[in-house]
């Protein structure tokens, strides 16, 4: 046998033995990502409520979104809750105190960014109820006796602001994770590369200008693309502190309206299948954004081998 | 279904009928020395019967039979939905206990109040339902039948009732077996019902110069149909205007069915009981969104966010505490109120009035609206072999002395004629005022698709209050959605 069919053996077993090893994670999105996905899907082309009956009716749920005079007004408003946050937030502000707090001794950064993280591990009710009490209408709310320190009456922050409550406390929550991937980042850029740019006379802004952010460029996009498609699907926060009002739909969002239709009506009375259709419609959304993800920030490139191995 | 409790179900009757039979023969039969033939037979019946349950008692299986119940307030005072259920649990006990039967009922109950709303219990039902860990008694919005009976989930009555008609189902008002009547079969128990009443505050009428002869007659003009909708509209942005208040009219702040009494004051219809279908009225759904545009628009006295509102804040307190004028709620308001302390019996009495809805125009009648609950038995219960003795308990609560227990903590209205007359019922002043509200009364339908008519409403008509609709949009976009989503289940007219 020659050298090159030896060689082909080996990679077949090889590929085998990788296959075995990828059976548990094939199994795990299987059960978990595929499965409901079709099901979702299925369930979106019956009638289906609580007497739990296969009624199909084809894509007459799917024609309905487009004649559902509020999908507009909510399909904008979910595009306004992920851009906003996204940048504000998630993105923005996370950059910014992963910056500063890395500019700073390691200690004090450290408990700026652990405090930081008190959103993210406090539980979500109790959290929503904190801002919800900081928000009300009373002159002696939190909100409400900042304000007076600048002579401002007193507002109803959730009837008059709702979106800015909405964003901040998804902000607040969001912030955390680009804030931590940011920072170890900006902690692994070798030393040299800043003292040599010191060296050179750059100011600190221009250091993380052409320095530092050119480096995290990778994490940055990923944090994004990561982020994005996780505020398309969220609607936890904004059930608890708006419910998607005050008024119709005000900050209602896609994720949310499914759940309304799906399992939160007064009657009983619910609409699995016409969820299920608007579930599948965010499917779809996140699979197009994944794909335009992957290819303008060509996700490809980060996992190629490099082309020279630097020991 | 298993013997024991069949066995149990027919000894109860037995001893329950004995016990009838006692005391008619006690009241009936005239006093006298009475023949030694006489005595001998009832004698002889009394024994042939105490054999009878002895026979009986010894096919028993000894054991614990488990009836597992859901109720829900959701206002904290209507505990007695569930109370009433142990209660009859413990005298079942004592029945049997008393006849020596080796078994015993345990009642594994629960009752919901807020932050639990009607919807999350319901749903709450269902998913258990399918996880085969629904309850065997289910307490419910009688408005419900038509979805459960017809999906299977609970079991239809009739035998039962006529098991036990004379024991007290023969006391049942006669109007609420209407409510529970699906194709021609009962299938739930009403456990309670209520008024809607228009609640006013007295005192910002009296601030206003109404003398107490006209707050008096308020209730009385709007009952004639003297006071109109659009009165209401007025009184309310006087007082307003006036700085008496900072809200004119409060409605509830969820989804709920209130607020069809509106439509019904503008001769709206909801059924059809020829038909069997429920009703779309057209110039009564057109005067009604254009009241509610004008209440929020021209007079300013509903708030645009009032659908957003928060109970305590946006309905009880800004009533309670005298900011709002207007109040259109429940009976049960008044049991939550004084339970709550947010008011004490001398406030309400001095400082709440109450009356039906006003009529939407002249011409047109007063209204309110009830809601009975019922108790319904589910088909889960059958399977289990627990459906009889679930019967049982139901019979032992509805009981005017019982009932009377959560009619007057929870201000609902009686079910039974005899309960009428109970004397913790007639001492309730309230109870007593409200009780000719029945008289105006209407049942939401008993359809299967009656939550998709109240769901398609209720966004409509929140659209109209924040202004996303005007009047006109609103109704075009009312009648196109109940008309593509219900179809042939509604009638236009």
């Amino acid at each position: 046998m020659d050298i090159k069919s030896r060689s082909g053996i080996f990679n077949k077993i090889t590929k085998g033995y990788l296959l075995v090893f990828l059976v548990p994670s094939i199994v795990f999105i299987a059960v978990f990502f595929l499965l409901p996905v079709v099901l979702t899907f299925l369930i979106g082309l019956t009638s289906m409520d609580y007497s739990f009956k296969w009624d199909w009716v084809g894509l007459e749920n799917y024609f309905k979104i487009f004649s559902d005079r509020w999908a507009y007004k909510i399909l904008t408003n979910t595009f306004f809750y992920v851009f906003s946050t996204l940048t504000l937030f998630n993105v923005g502000l996370a950059l910014v105190i992963s910056i500063a707090t890395t500019h700073i001794s390691e200690s004090v950064g450290s408990i700026f960014r652990a405090i930081w993280l008190l959103p993210r591990i406090t539980p979500s009710t109790v959290y929503a109820l904190l801002w919800l009490w900081a928000s009300r209408g009373e002159e002696s709310s939190l909100f409400n006796w900042i304000c007076s320190l600048f002579g401002l009456n007193p507002v109803d922050w959730r009837l008059n602001y709702p979106w800015l409550l909405v964003i901040l406390v998804n902000g607040f929550v969001g912030t955390s994770f680009g804030m931590i991937i940011f920072t170890a980042a900006l902690k692994s850029i070798p030393e040299d590369y800043i003292r040599a740019a010191k060296v050179d006379g750059a100011s600190t802004l221009q250091i993380i200008r052409h320095v530092e952010l050119p480096l995290i460029k990778w994490p940055l996009l990923f944090v994004t693309a990561y982020q994005t498609l996780s505020l398309f699907t969220s609607y936890e926060y904004i059930l608890l502190v708006t419910n998607g009002g005050p008024g119709l739909y005000t900050t209602e969002v896609w994720a949310l309206y499914s759940y309304h239709l799906a399992f939160a009506q007064y009657g009983g009375i619910v609409k699995f299948g016409y969820g299920a259709a608007l579930a599948t419609v965010l499917v779809i959304i996140g699979i197009i954004m994944s794909i335009i993800y992957l290819k303008m920030f060509r996700f490809g490139e980060l996992m190629t081998e490099p082309k020279i191995e630097v020991g | 279904m298993r013997g024991g409790q069949v066995s149990l179900t027919t000894i109860v009757f037995l001893v329950i009928g004995l016990i009838i039979g006692a005391l008619i023969g006690y009241f009936a039969i005239p006093r006298g020395p009475g023949t030694t033939e006489d005595v001998q037979a009832i004698i002889q019946e009394r024994d042939q019967l105490k054999a009878k349950v002895q026979e009986l008692l010894e096919a028993l299986k000894p054991g614990e039979i488990t009836v597992k119940v859901w109720t829900i307030g959701p206002d904290p005072p209507s505990e007695y939905r569930l109370k009433n259920i142990q209660i009859a649990a413990d005298i079942l006990n004592s029945m049997l206990k008393t006849l020596g039967a080796n078994v015993t009922v345990k009642v594994e109950g629960e009752f919901f109040v807020r932050p639990v709303e009607w919807g999350e219990y319901k749903n709450n039902f269902y998913l258990a339902y399918q996880a085969g860990e629904a309850p065997d008694i289910y307490l419910t919005g009688h408005e419900d039948i038509g979805f459960l009976a017809e999906n299977n989930y609970i079991i239809s009555l009739d035998d039962y009732i006529n098991q036990y008609w004379d024991v007290v189902y023969y006391d049942v008002i006669s109007t609420l077996w209407d409510a529970v009547r699906y194709k021609g079969k009962i299938w739930g128990i009403p456990q309670d019902t209520e008024a809607r009443p228009l609640y006013f505050r007295k005192d910002v009428l009296r601030a206003l110069g109404w003398s107490e002869a006209e707050i008096e007659e308020l209730p009385k003009k709007i009952m004639r149909g003297e006071f109109t909708l659009y009165d209401l509209l007025e009184l309310a942005k006087q007082a307003k205007d006036q700085g008496l208040v900072e809200r004119g009219i409060l409605h509830r702040v969820k989804e709920g069915y209130d607020y069809f009494q509106f439509y019904l004051a503008f001769g709206g219809r909801l059924w059809d009981p020829n038909a069997a279908k429920m009703v779309f009225t057209e110039d009564a759904w057109r005067k009604t969104l254009q009241w509610f545009y004008d209440a929020v628009y021209q007079y300013g006295v509903i708030s645009p966010n009032q659908f957003s509102g928060d109970w305590d804040n946006d309905f009880h307190l800004p009533f309670t505490e005298g900011r709002a004028l207007f109040l259109s709620g429940g009976t049960w308001h008044k049991g939550e109120w004084i339970q709550k302390g947010l008011l004490t019996e001398e406030e309400f009495n001095s400082n709440i009035g109450y009356a039906l809805h006003p009529a939407g125009e002249p011409g047109k009648k007063p209204v309110t609206l009830s809601h009975p609950l019922v108790y319904t038995i589910t088909k889960l219960a059958k399977d289990r072999g627990v459906a009889d003795v679930a019967f049982l308990l139901i019979t032992l609560a509805t009981d005017p002395h019982l009932n009377s227990y959560h009619s007057v903590q929870s201000s609902h209205l009686a079910i039974l004629y005899s309960q009428i007359s109970d004397s913790r019922y007639t001492q309730d002043p309230f109870l007593h005022d409200v009780a000719y509200m029945l008289d105006y009364t209407t049942f939401i339908p008993n359809h299967p698709k009656w939550g998709d008519y109240s769901r398609i409403v209720f966004n409509i008509l929140r659209a109209v209050e924040t202004g996303d609709l005007t009047p006109d949009d609103a109704f075009n976009e009312l009648k196109s959605q109940i008309q593509s989503e219900l179809g042939e289940a509604v009638i236009f007219e």
